[in-house]
């Protein structure tokens, strides 16, 4: 038998004040008339209205990442009424932290501290959150752990400024990124047992699944082209070379953008079809994309299985809190929680499509009432 | 199996006897009574391992001063008592463990004191230890392990179903069917085997009723 996992506390942290798209090139740079018709375009197609930086007004960076992952962990175990102390397990992901080497895990939690714990760092990009999620629920269900915590966090925007970008040959494939990324952190507190007093997210699954077999790479920083050569890598050829080569800047190939919601909308379906989603009994979707485009197209998929999904029921806060890239399902999460859009006995779905090299990750959360008192379903038997 | 000068029940029908008023006893517990009722918390699972685990810990001791009290004319018993002592001198890190996994903190629970009812329990145990041939101790052996075998594994179920436990929240309780099980068929080889007089047999349903009433009085004074 192993225990149930709960999450029972929800914090985000999101540096600085929203910016605005008209603040972007005060932080960013790249006011020239090609990248501001650039940026403009890009702006339009993501519908992106604000987000933050750990920039300040002239773009200097005001906050590791590491800070930024403690301060949503900070937040998420202050909803919960907890210390850092309580928590056994601390799964950290990100795309990429402060420093090469160690793993990010270990400098948030040497930052955070509250003594021993069990560390995960998982690198990847969008669906690393889900991926650290898996692991910490998985080890509050074996038991090996009574409470843990997971934060994802991204800080993008220092390696999206101008002296990045200069003399470099940069096409839409750095551009789209660019001027959609920005920075912030979000966190939840895992447990096994609900929380005593107001209502948890009971964790029913989390899925994950990667496609790299059958795909190319889909967004890539360290390497000049889509594919990895021996000897060829940043690592391999001298720094200088590497930046006037353009590896650091981080790319996507737009043009594989529709074959990855296609594929996403697949594993939804898969999803549905193996009964792990009940489309008569699903009630909220908080999903992550990159642009307001693969809303649509998302939305409009699941809404051919779920005709009753209106608006009402889809949540997402990119247009507000901008792409924070894996952070952005637990701000989103946050935020739809906070703000009172779950109901006892509610189900919810998170779904995370990775463009990377095509992954997928999915969880099903249901809304629980604290212990001893009867949930909605209860009642309605 | 030997019949006694206290009457004519045979030693297996007195010691049957001491264990049903034993689960009377157990059936007033305030805490096993929250578990049968399903009302039990995870604070109560924490209070039962943090109070048993103060007198788990001193199981190993006195089996082996027993051991060392045996004398050649009893060498099965010292044999028995050894090889019991071997396998139980880890059993409250199984506990201790237990109790981590369900958020407890172990240098609260190695910091901890002995209740009301352990301390009368553990003092009685190795009073009973020093004694020249202790095999009165049998009795409590029937009564320790009994629990072990019979109920141990049911408190486990009971608080995994309540509380939403995983296994490995529950090692302690659940490891204690199959290894106190196995014990208890020892223990009944042993009254079995034409060792036992009319005085030992005595000896051993008293040490019982005693071990019983303390074991019980350990559930009940819980924290005190």
């Amino acid at each position: 038998m192993t225990a149930t996992a709960y999450l029972t506390g929800f914090g985000s942290y999101l540096p600085g004040e929203p910016v605005g798209n008209e603040g972007i090139a005060a932080r960013l740079g790249g006011d020239d008339p090609v990248t501001q018709r650039i940026r403009r375009r890009v702006l339009e197609a993501n519908g992106i209205r604000q987000r933050h930086y750990a920039l300040d007004e002239h773009g200097e960076p005001t906050e590791l990442n590491e800070q930024l992952a403690v301060k949503a962990l900070q937040a998420a175990l202050g909803d919960r009424g907890i210390g850092a102390s309580d928590i056994r397990m601390l799964a950290c992901a990100t795309t990429m932290g402060d420093v090469l080497v160690p793993g990010f895990a270990s400098m948030v939690h040497g930052r955070l501290g509250g003594g021993p714990k069990q560390l995960l760092s998982v690198a990847g990009v969008c669906a690393s959150s889900l991926s650290a999620l898996d692991a910490a629920v998985s080890k509050v269900r074996l038991g090996d752990h009574p409470r843990a915590a997971v934060v994802a966090s991204e800080l993008a925007s220092r390696s999206l400024r101008q002296r990045r970008y200069d003399g470099i040959r940069s096409g839409m494939d750095a551009h789209f990124l660019r001027w959609m990324l920005s920075d912030g952190a979000g966190a939840v507190v895992v447990e096994f047992q609900p929380h005593p007093d107001r209502p948890s997210l009971r964790v029913d699954w989390v899925r994950q699944v990667s496609l790299a077999h059958e795909h190319d790479v889909c967004m890539r920083a360290g390497m000049s082209g889509p594919e990895p050569v021996v000897g060829r890598t940043w690592q391999d050829v001298d720094i200088a070379e590497a930046e006037a080569a353009g590896m650091f800047l981080l790319r996507q190939d737009v043009s594989m953008l529709d074959d990855l919601a296609g594929a996403g909308i697949r594993q939804f379906e898969e999803l549905v079809d193996i009964g792990l989603i009940d489309v008569g009994h699903l009630d909220h979707v908080v999903c992550h994309y990159s642009t307001n485009a693969f809303r649509d197209v998302a939305f409009e998929a699941l809404r051919r299985r779920i005709p009753t999904l209106d608006t009402d029921r889809w949540f997402s806060n990119l247009e507000t809190r901008g792409n924070t890239g894996s952070a952005s399902i637990f701000i989103a999460l946050e935020e739809a929680w906070r703000t009172g859009r779950f109901a006892v006995g509610d189900t919810v779905l998170l779904a995370v499509p990775e463009s990377g090299r095509f992954s997928f990750a999915f969880a099903h959360l249901t809304v629980v009432a604290p212990p001893g008192r009867a949930t909605a379903s209860q009642i309605k038997e | 199996m030997t019949t006694t000068a206290a009457g004519t029940d045979t030693l297996a029908e007195r010691l049957a006897e001491v264990w049903a008023d034993l689960e009377e006893q157990l059936a007033q517990v305030p805490i096993l009574r929250r578990l049968d009722e399903g009302t039990v918390t995870l604070d109560d699972y924490l209070r039962l391992l943090f109070n048993l685990r103060q007198q788990v810990v001193d199981g190993s001791l006195w089996i082996s001063r027993a051991a060392s009290n045996f004398d050649v004319a009893h060498f099965e018993l010292r044999a028995a008592a050894i090889r019991h002592a071997e396998e139980e001198h880890r059993d409250f890190l199984m506990l201790e463990r237990d109790y981590v996994a369900v958020g407890g903190s172990l240098d609260q629970l190695r910091a901890g004191r002995k209740n009301i009812g352990s301390e009368a329990l553990s003092g009685y145990m190795f009073h009973y230890a020093d004694l020249p041939n202790p095999v009165g101790l049998l009795g409590a052996m029937f009564i320790i392990e009994g629990l072990g075998a019979q109920r141990a594994a049911g408190w486990a179920a009971r608080f995994q179903e309540v509380l939403g436990l995983a296994d490995s929240q529950v090692h302690f309780m659940r490891y204690h069917e199959q290894a106190d099980s196995a014990h208890t068929g020892d223990l009944e080889a042993i009254l079995d085997s034409g060792i036992i007089d009319a005085a030992a047999a005595d000896d051993i349903v008293r040490c019982a009723q005693v071990v019983a009433r303390l074991y019980a009085l350990q559930l009940e004074e819980l924290d005190r």
